[in-house]
């Protein structure tokens, strides 16, 4: 008895399993597997599997997150190749928006010229694409370095909070808080160290002070003992690092100048990321 | 008939088993581990490879510094490039007048010793990044960097 139950056992072990048909391969469950990484946020095996099953199964929802996997992982031009077959379906908008997005992600800095060259004849039917347009060509002004339009034009689009912030961004590109790097020269060749102060650069400042000031009393110092050699040596020495501090804090100037400008742009990419790039929000995963 | 077929069964398993296991050595072994600092020392170049007579005094300079006082002082240039490789840099990206600047100004630097950890991006080998491109004063060639910012050594 317990003999053949043990053999019992065993071959119902081994053989139901592979016995019952379960097709993981058919188009449903290569769907809800596809879906499963889409919100993990493992878009890029998710499209393999959408794409997969796209020519099978189509519907509007796949092509459009076949779109935003594409978008995710950087590759726009594919991303807007989708835009095409949305162009009837319930994600119309969305899609142009995206897409309109993605020209964004590839040249952000110039993607105002769009507006310029009129690339985009929106109708009044496209109002909510014309303004998801002109928000994001706002930003573009605001990252490029062309000369920018009004204020007023750059707001306009936005609403409710986001004006704040952009209104906050229109100042600061056209009120920048630079440093003047002749100034800086200048307040280095009066005091030496303080144009590297005025660049809040206390530290360099004084130890350019200290350093011009020490080597300054030391050839000083040996005139006044008629050590003529060694004065000048210290004189030569004093003069380089004195006409070098009066250079870098000119140099200091510019690279705070640099800095102010990256953490702006840095500043604007990161309102756009938390924002999502005005993107309208799409729930597919609850 | 059933009990030999156990037997082969369980001896099948027992020889498997012991066949394929982790053997004692191979998980015991000594691992091939290095505790050691890396190295960071950076082979000198004392060569003069440029015809220009600028550069023959520059090079001079700096050979003559890394022979009579690198070498001999150690690796205690807290940026990268060091402040002799600066020199060197600057020289072949401006002229030798303008390197001077620059290397002072480098140098004050260097003696600040409250330049903290947050004031320069770093090098993978833990040094200041700090290349004289920033300090042409032609704004167009500055790359500022944050000082998280973590620039690969090569």
């Amino acid at each position: 008895m317990r003999v053949f139950l043990t053999i019992l056992s065993l071959f119902s072990i081994s053989i139901l399993p592979q016995s019952i048909t379960f097709d993981f391969h058919s188009p449903e469950n290569i769907k809800k597997f596809a879906d499963y990484l889409f919100c993990q946020g493992d878009y890029l095996r998710a499209v393999e599997e959408y794409e997969s099953i796209k020519n099978i199964n189509f519907n509007d929802t796949i092509n459009f997150k076949i779109m935003l996997c594409y978008s995710e992982i950087g590759l726009y031009q594919m991303s807007n190749l989708s835009e095409v077959r949305l162009s009837n379906s319930v994600f119309k908008n969305e899609a142009e928006c995206l897409s309109l997005k993605n020209r964004f992600k590839e040249s952000s800095n110039s993607f105002y010229q769009l507006s310029e060259i009129q690339l985009y004849p929106f109708s009044t039917e496209d109002s909510f694409t014309l303004n998801y347009f002109n928000k994001l060509t706002s930003a573009s002004f605001l990252l490029g370095s062309s000369e920018l339009i009004s204020e007023d034009e750059i707001i306009n689009p936005f609403d409710g909070s986001e004006t704040k912030t952009i209104a906050s961004f229109y100042d600061m590109k056209t009120n920048p808080p630079y440093k003047s790097p002749a100034l800086a020269g200048v307040l280095s060749a009066v005091i030496p160290g303080s144009g590297k102060m005025y660049v809040n650069e206390w530290g360099d400042g004084i130890t350019a002070l200290l350093a011009t000031g020490l080597l300054a009393f030391l050839a000083y110092d040996n005139f006044r003992a008629d050590h003529k050699t060694r004065a000048w040596i210290f004189t030569g020495l004093d003069a380089f690092f004195y006409a070098g501090n009066v250079y870098g804090s000119i140099a200091a100037a510019q690279i705070f100048n640099a800095r102010i400008n990256f953490e702006f742009s840095e500043g604007i990419k990161l309102f756009l990321e938390q924002e999502n790039y005005f993107l309208p929000q799409y729930d597919f995963c609850n | 008939m059933t009990q030999n077929s156990f037997k082969l069964f369980y001896i099948l398993l027992v020889i498997s088993t012991s066949a394929f296991c982790q053997i004692d050595n191979l998980k015991w072994q000594k691992a091939d581990l290095s505790y050691e600092n890396p190295n960071n020392f950076i082979p000198r170049n004392y060569s003069f490879e440029s015809d220009d007579p600028v550069e023959f005094v520059t090079k001079s300079f700096t050979n003559a510094y890394w022979f009579f006082i690198s070498d001999v002082d150690g690796d205690n240039c807290p940026f990268r490039p060091s402040c002799s490789a600066f020199f060197l840099e600057a020289a072949k990206e401006t002229n030798i007048l303008q390197a001077s600047l620059m290397f002072f100004d480098r140098f004050t630097r260097d003696m600040n010793f409250a330049k903290g950890p947050y004031h320069y991006p770093r090098v993978r080998s833990g040094y200041f990044y700090d290349p004289p491109q920033n300090y042409t004063l032609n704004q167009g060639r500055i790359n500022y960097l944050p000082p998280v910012f973590i620039v690969d050594d090569k």
